[in-house]
């Protein structure tokens, strides 16, 4: 798999006083899901118009994490982190912890986005991350 | 509305045969396969001739590759069609087989897996949408995070979770099959290579290669060739569906309790009736949460009952028998096939070191990613 362009993913703009927001989206029936789609709704299947954009908060709960010691790539280097996070605004969502480990993550704390620079194809992106919202004060 | 496969004309497994499942190698495919065919024919005391239709289960071979192995023993002319349903794909050979026997469109059918360890990119991956992971999740550490979760709801510890893998060695150590075949310790699989979370390496289904076949039959089918009707077993029940909007984080286990339900229904059983029962255990939580998750015992008392031996060969229900995916090991297209194999073998009391003592009904389960669950009950 390539690596996804994750400036579709989520966005900085209107949130110039809280984290990065998740690019998702929301279906004529209720169901918010993440990333945005036009393809159609897996609730409902209606597509088009009926799937509208929306800005997911950057904050979630932790549902599980696990520290990774084998990766087949050399991207990301071992070890890292890998999260499994409720989105206060409903999704479930799979991601990536800054730092890549932290001794004292715990299940059921809360989750915030930030992001870190990445060198991809000689540039620099920014590429979205999770991190602790009580990780002492860092 | 629809109709279940035993509504339709009963469905018997009359042959089975293995390669056995080990780590890659120079051996070409048509070799592994048509092992375990021709010792699948001669099980079942048939010629090819009188086969009448292939199902060629594979996920990693390529684009048809069913022929270039069938024509060794006859190019027939007969229909054959290739099955790829990830993990499960053996599992959805079997099913189709099945089906066609059971319409009365044939009257023998072989249903074939066969694969070897190579490139097979997942389609999922192309469907033009992002990630916040990438290629950073996989199924190791999706099973690593489920893992994660469960010790967290039980209050288990992972090393209790381990004991799954102990168990699941000792087995495949009594199978000529199996690709693993040698008991660890506790301390061995505790010890062996960190992969995920805590998930050590003995506690993963080893990538390998191999091939199981087995043979379908009709009544009219055993009676027209003078097959054995006394190691004939019956297909009491076929269940197949698909993950579902919402089914969150553990949808393998959301979608294997639905079809467990629908399969036990069918065949007319309760959980507490199931003697053998071969699960899709590539990683160690995945035996306790599918165990759980089939109603053979409530959430949560996987691991006392364990610990206890209700789950060894001659406990209340022998789990992975064969070794399971973990020892036995699973090359992909042949797995699903491979356990209906192992179930067989046990209803007829033809395991040897494995028999499960007066094994009268069985199942096996198989999920794939995407997802899909297939479950299939088998009786005597």
């Amino acid at each position: 798999m390539n690596e996804p362009v994750k400036s579709r993913l989520f966005a900085m703009d209107g949130t110039s006083a809280g984290p990065p927001v998740l690019v998702g989206g929301r279906c004529a029936c209720g169901y918010v899901f993440f990333p945005m789609q036009t393809y159609g709704c897996e609730k409902c299947g209606r597509h088009g118009d009926a799937l509208t954009m929306v800005y997911l908060s950057g904050r979630g709960m932790l549902r599980a994490f696990s520290q990774v010691h084998l990766h087949a790539r050399p991207h990301p280097q071992v070890p890292f982190t890998v999260l499994s996070i409720a989105l206060d605004d409903g999704p479930l969502i799979r991601a990536l912890l800054e730092p890549p480990v932290d001794p004292d993550l715990c299940v059921g704390e809360p989750m915030v986005t930030t992001t870190v620079q990445q060198r991809h194809e000689g540039r620099d992106i920014a590429t979205l991350r999770f991190k602790r919202v009580n990780d002492g004060g860092h | 509305m629809g109709t279940h496969l035993s509504a339709l004309r009963p469905v018997y497994v009359v042959g089975i045969g293995w390669h056995r499942y080990q780590p890659a190698s120079d051996t070409p495919y048509p070799v592994l396969g048509l092992k375990a065919i021709r010792d699948a024919l001669s099980d079942a005391h048939l010629i090819w001739e009188a086969v009448e239709s292939s199902y060629v289960a594979t996920a990693r071979l390529g684009m048809a590759g069913g022929l270039a192995m069938l024509r060794h023993l006859g190019a027939l002319g007969r229909p054959l069609v290739h099955i790829e349903n990830a993990s499960a794909s053996g599992s959805a050979a079997f099913r189709h087989a099945c089906i066609e026997v059971a319409a009365g469109i044939s009257d023998v059918v072989l249903a074939v897996g066969v694969d070897k360890p190579g490139g097979s990119p997942r389609a999922a991956s192309q469907a033009g949408l992002g990630s916040l992971v990438g290629g950073a999740v996989v199924p190791f550490t999706h099973f690593a995070l489920l893992t994660n979760a469960y010790v967290q709801k039980h209050g288990v510890s992972p090393r209790d979770i381990a004991l799954v893998a102990v168990k699941n060695h000792r087995n495949g150590a009594r199978n000529e099959n199996a690709q693993r075949r040698q008991e660890r310790t506790l301390e061995e699989v505790l010890a062996s290579r960190p992969v995920s979370g805590t998930l050590t390496s003995l506690q993963c289904t080893p990538t390998g290669e191999g091939a199981a076949a087995v043979i379908i039959a009709s009544a009219e089918g055993i009676r027209r060739h003078g097959l054995d009707a006394g190691r004939a077993i019956r297909v009491a029940a076929s269940a197949a569906n698909s993950e579902w909007a919402d089914a969150g984080d553990n949808h393998d286990q959301a979608i294997t309790q639905a079809a467990m339900a629908a399969a036990l229904d069918e065949a007319q059983i309760t959980p507490g009736q199931l003697d053998v029962v071969e699960l899709h255990d590539a990683f160690s939580i995945e035996e306790l949460q599918y165990t759980e998750g089939a109603g053979i015992c409530p959430p949560g008392h996987f691991i006392p009952l364990l610990k206890e031996g209700a789950f060894d060969i001659g406990g209340q229900c022998a789990i992975s028998a064969s070794g399971g995916l973990i020892a036995m090991g699973h090359p992909i297209g042949p797995t699903g096939i491979g356990q209906i194999g192992e179930i067989t073998q046990q209803l007829r009391g033809e395991a040897g070191a494995r028999q499960h003592k007066d094994a009268r009904v069985g199942l096996a389960h198989m999920v794939g990613v995407g997802a899909v669950c297939y479950v299939h009950v088998l009786s005597r």
